[in-house]
């Protein structure tokens, strides 16, 4: 028995693990750039959107972070004019995790508006628990562009 | 299987029909002893301790297989989470819903079993390669809240794979 490769690969494996681990923790939460798909209330089962933002987070009835994140979005939507919050769980509509491609939840998109409130480009995409500054700041952006229409 | 496909409505959560929360902490401390088990099952095969690695993977496989069928309340970790942990803890943020974490064990059941099945074939090596995938699971579940099986739980959902309650 040879012990040195073999401790030698396990540390290996550790340390692989943890930089996988870091690369993953290092994008969650993080505001990356949205598709400009465009979005309408009844795509997603919603009644409305905000008028100049819309904060859509996807959840699934068993996701644990889920809860703490319709919390944090629904206070920065109250905190912007114009803003909205919606919840859509996914647990029934998979066609919607399939159109957005959503491989974990929560995924939330931010969607800008015209000032109707009946469709929103996808500006932004954050995947797990937001970040409140990095959605602070991309809802700022958008209600400071007063030319952002939905393309 | 309860089919409320039409009521499908977005955004309220059918709590009735959902089983009861588990702290979510629970899942992670036993993804730790996992995870360490399943280090040194590689580091034991790869010194050439074959027998010992083998055996020690079957040993790991069987709670796999535990926590999958018998749900990860029942299962020895979540136990001793339960006894010795969590009453020295505060009182968790959320709680989380048992599915996925269950569903994760069973994911590592087909993992460990692989290995086991394919090393009482001939296969070389097959006993390291499942430990060692299967503790990547584990240690980003333990050390990064990463939940690989949450993930694959959600692609299968997503193709109509596994029943969505």
């Amino acid at each position: 028995m040879d012990w040195l490769p073999a401790l030698a690969t396990g540390a290996a494996l550790l340390a692989a693990a943890t930089v996988i681990g870091l690369a993953w923790r290092s994008r969650q939460g993080v505001a990356r750039s949205g598709s400009g798909d465009v979005v309408h209330p009844a795509d997603l089962g919603v009644a409305a959107f905000g008028e100049r933002a819309t904060l859509v987070q996807f959840s699934t009835e068993y996701c644990a972070r889920c809860p703490a994140t319709g919390r944090l979005l629904a206070r920065l939507a109250g905190e912007h004019d114009g803003a909205a919050h919606v919840e859509v769980d996914l647990t029934h509509r998979p066609d919607l995790a399939g159109r957005f491609r959503i491989t974990e939840t929560p995924t939330t998109l931010l969607l800008d508006g015209d000032g109707a409130v009946d469709d929103g480009a996808v500006r932004a995409r954050i995947a797990g628990l937001p970040r409140a500054a990095a959605v602070r700041e991309r809802l700022d952006d958008l209600l400071r562009s007063p030319h952002a229409v939905s393309s | 299987m309860p089919s409320q496909a039409e009521s499908a409505s977005t955004g309220g959560r059918t709590a009735d029909r959902t089983p009861a929360g588990i702290d979510p902490r629970g899942p992670r401390f036993g993804a730790a002893i996992t995870a360490t088990l399943l280090l040194i099952t590689v580091v034991l095969a790869v010194a050439g301790a074959d027998a010992a690695a083998f055996w020690l993977l079957v040993a790991i496989t069987l709670l796999f297989a535990w926590g999958a069928f018998a749900g990860i309340r029942r299962h020895p970790y979540g136990l001793i989470f339960a006894r010795l942990v969590r009453p020295r803890l505060a009182a968790p943020a959320e709680l989380e819903d048992p599915r996925p974490p269950t569903f994760a064990q069973g994911v590592g059941f087909a993992v460990g079993l692989a290995g086991i099945l394919l090393s009482l074939l001939g296969v070389e090596y097959a006993v390291p390669i499942a430990a060692a995938i299967a503790f990547f699971a584990a240690f980003l579940n333990a050390a990064f809240d990463y939940c690989l099986g949450c993930r694959i739980y959600l692609l299968l959902a997503r193709a109509r794979i596994v029943p969505r309650t």
